[in-house]
């Protein structure tokens, strides 16, 4: 039986298809297999220019962008619903907001999940502040989020001040103000030492560190 | 010449399929891509059903291409969605450059430039060439081979959509599987 041409050009661009996107994926395979988490920085570097974001705000379903150096400082968190210490970073920012000490400042909660899944959590879901779902990915990469929670301070012309995981109401308390430095001031490392300081300063002043 | 014609036909044909199956696995990211060519302020509902629609009439489109390689009337469309294709990447170059174009989904990160526009044209120029006459020998196809081609175009787009989801962090994770 003759094969039609059709037929046999069809099957071997199937064949060319199927071969690239397995290529793809095995690149992807090599890459997850290979990826070395300890190698990889968390969050942005500190001085570099942030990226610009988009972003499926939640509280009117509509897609936002954000370009830090618009001359409004920002305070990011990377966080998920289902993550303990991202509901504790959730609450101690509502905490700080409600208190005022937010004021002036763009809060976004970005998460990659999607809407539905705040209900999981009672701080998301009782929650005040901007929250959406990050739409580019590659913009994830840009921040470095590889792991939740992660907050990162920008500065009024972009530029990144502090960036590291923090859950406690002291350490939004840093971001909040590294987030107003002036631009010749020196950004902030936020290391275990500063988080120990500001978390003793918490401890010595019980009722600001109340939800 | 038929061989030629032939290989534009279903290589087109293919690269819709992969497109489009890559774009489904991931809509809210396509949405935000489709987002700046719409002048209206509009819902993020309506944006994601564009994302959906633009999603499978180009899977339809590459899926019917396939598999019914002597209905003509479907390189017409073929070339209408390939000369769209560099339309898009015109204006995105113009208007949105540097910006990525999700044009198959999270399986490639291509953008609006320069390069995104030829790339375009090439697609359009093969889908031109692909409009050129083959023997109608070479197009009969029985009810059987068209089934086969039919899946085997369903399994390609499974892959694509498969590929795209594995690539893509955009993808919604199960709740116990969010990374803490």
């Amino acid at each position: 039986m003759k094969v039609p041409l059709y037929l046999a050009v069809a099957q071997w661009t199937l064949l060319f298809a199927f071969g690239l996107l397995l290529i793809v994926v095995y690149r992807q395979l090599g890459r997850m297999l290979h990826k070395d988490d300890a190698a990889t920085p968390l969050g942005p570097a500190l001085g570099s220019k942030a990226a610009s974001l988009e972003y499926h705000r939640f509280a009117d379903d509509t897609v936002q962008y954000v370009t830090p150096g618009d001359g409004q400082p920002t305070l990011l968190a990377f966080v998920e619903p289902t993550c303990p210490s991202c509901e504790q970073l959730v609450l101690a920012l509502g905490t700080a907001a409600h208190a005022g000490e937010l004021s002036g400042l763009r809060v976004l909660l970005l998460t990659s999940s999607p809407k539905s899944y705040l209900k999981v959590s009672d701080a998301f879901r009782a929650t005040r502040l901007e929250c959406g779902r990050i739409l580019a990915p590659s913009a994830t990469q840009a921040y470095g989020a590889t792991s939740t929670p992660l907050l990162v301070a920008i500065d009024r012309d972009g530029v990144v001040r502090a960036a590291a995981p923090a859950i406690r109401l002291a350490e939004v308390r840093t971001f909040s103000r590294a987030c107003l430095l002036p631009p010749e001031a020196e950004s902030i490392p936020i290391t275990a030492a500063a988080r120990q300081h500001e978390n003793d300063l918490e401890a010595a002043t019980p009722a600001a560190g109340a939800d | 010449m038929d061989v030629l014609v032939l290989c534009a036909k279903t290589a087109v044909a293919c690269l819709l399929i992969v497109a489009g199956g890559a774009k489904l696995s991931d809509p809210a990211s396509f949405a935000s891509t489709v987002r700046p060519f719409i002048p209206l302020r509009v819902a993020w509902r309506l944006l994601w059903a564009i994302a959906v629609g633009v999603s499978l009439a180009e899977l339809a489109v590459g899926l019917a291409s396939l598999t019914l390689p002597a209905v003509t009337a479907l390189n017409i469309v073929v070339l209408a969605v390939a000369c769209a294709f560099v339309a898009v990447s015109a204006l995105g170059y113009a208007f949105h450059r540097g910006r990525s174009c999700r044009c198959f989904g999270a399986l490639f990160q291509r953008k609006f430039t320069a390069a995104g526009v030829l790339r375009s044209a090439f697609i359009a120029t093969i889908a031109a060439l692909a409009l050129g006459h083959a023997g109608a020998a070479a197009l009969r196809l029985d009810v059987t081979a068209r089934v086969l081609l039919f899946a085997a175009a369903g399994l390609l787009a499974l892959v694509a959509f498969t590929a795209a989801r594995a690539r893509g962090p955009g993808r919604e994770p199960e709740p116990e599987a969010v990374a803490q």
